[in-house]
């Protein structure tokens, strides 16, 4: 998939991923590891994200991924088709609407709204973005807007 | 204001810094491997940028300042993220973050706060990323 095969309607999406307890644990590990910057991996307190016991306290069934880790995941998805340029000018909005629990499989997808001519040359495409599971049934949604010079 | 408590306690036009610091490489590549995005330009060693959802690691940045306390009795839930990426974030960057927590309101008995912040080069106090962060503060699962 490449910018200049995108118009209005295209869409496309990852291969499947399972949510496992491990990814879940990377992010929250790297959570103190970046605050700390002392090129040691870091840990911290339990969370809802990677200790059961202090997530049912919490009065959920069990850890659930980060909103963050399925953010990332859509990110990776439009920089696979756009490049660094959509890290450098663009906008990208995810909402939470449903928990990701442990193993359940999660596909990145990706709608092209809109393309519109934009300054400098650029064209601004505007795209709806989601996560779903192996059901279809949409965990995360969303907007982004990147920009591409094709 | 309630800043210098619990980050449960934060109220509508709390002020979250500004704090300044340095992007280092190892950042960017820890946080990237961590989320799996595997570019070059994330995880390399030459023209180093930063994924624009680093920012909301910076938010974390801002509660440890501001809420020295932590989170509070409860969980918080991340709802929304919201970022407007103007210019990329280079390694080696001095860069400055603040925020202002825009609103807080109830819905169906959950906290919400909404977290206005931004990150701009000091050098030349470029706006970055402008960002909008949305929580649950002091999360209950169903017994809310």
């Amino acid at each position: 998939m490449t910018p200049a095969s995108l118009k209005v309607g295209s869409e496309w999406r990852t291969a499947p991923r399972e949510m496992t307890r491990e990814r879940m644990r990377w992010y929250v590990d790297a959570q103190p590891t970046v605050a700390a910057d002392n090129g040691r991996i870091q840990t911290q307190e339990p969370t809802i994200h990677d200790d059961d016991d202090y997530a049912r306290k919490q009065g959920l069934p069990g850890i659930i991924a980060d909103g963050m880790i399925s953010t990332n995941w859509i990110m990776g998805l439009l920089l696979d088709t756009f490049g660094p340029d959509f890290a450098r000018r663009g906008r990208l909005r995810t909402k939470y609407i449903a928990p990701i629990y442990e193993d359940q499989v999660v596909i990145s997808c990706a709608r092209v709204a809109a393309v519109e001519p934009a300054e400098d040359g650029a064209t601004a495409y505007r795209l709806e973005v989601w996560c779903e599971d192996d059901s279809g049934k949409k965990l995360t949604v969303g907007e982004a807007v990147t920009y591409s010079k094709v | 204001m309630a800043v210098g408590g619990y980050t449960s306690d934060l109220e509508r036009g709390d002020v979250l810094g500004p704090l300044t610091y340095t992007l280092s490489p190892f950042v960017v590549r820890e946080y990237c491997h961590a989320v799996e995005l595997h570019q070059d330009y994330f995880q390399g060693t030459h023209g180093q940028i930063m994924p624009p959802t680093l920012i909301h690691l910076d938010k974390l940045r801002l509660y440890r300042h501001a809420c020295p306390r932590g989170t509070g009795p409860h969980a918080r839930v991340h709802v929304e993220y919201d970022a407007t990426f103007h210019d990329a974030v280079h390694v080696g960057d001095r860069l400055r973050v603040g925020g202002t927590v825009s609103d807080r309101y109830e819905k169906r008995g959950r906290d919400y706060v909404h977290i206005d912040m931004q990150l701009t080069r000091v050098s030349d106090g470029k706006l970055l990323i402008a960002y909008r962060d949305t929580v649950i503060v002091s999360y209950q699962g169903s017994n809310a």
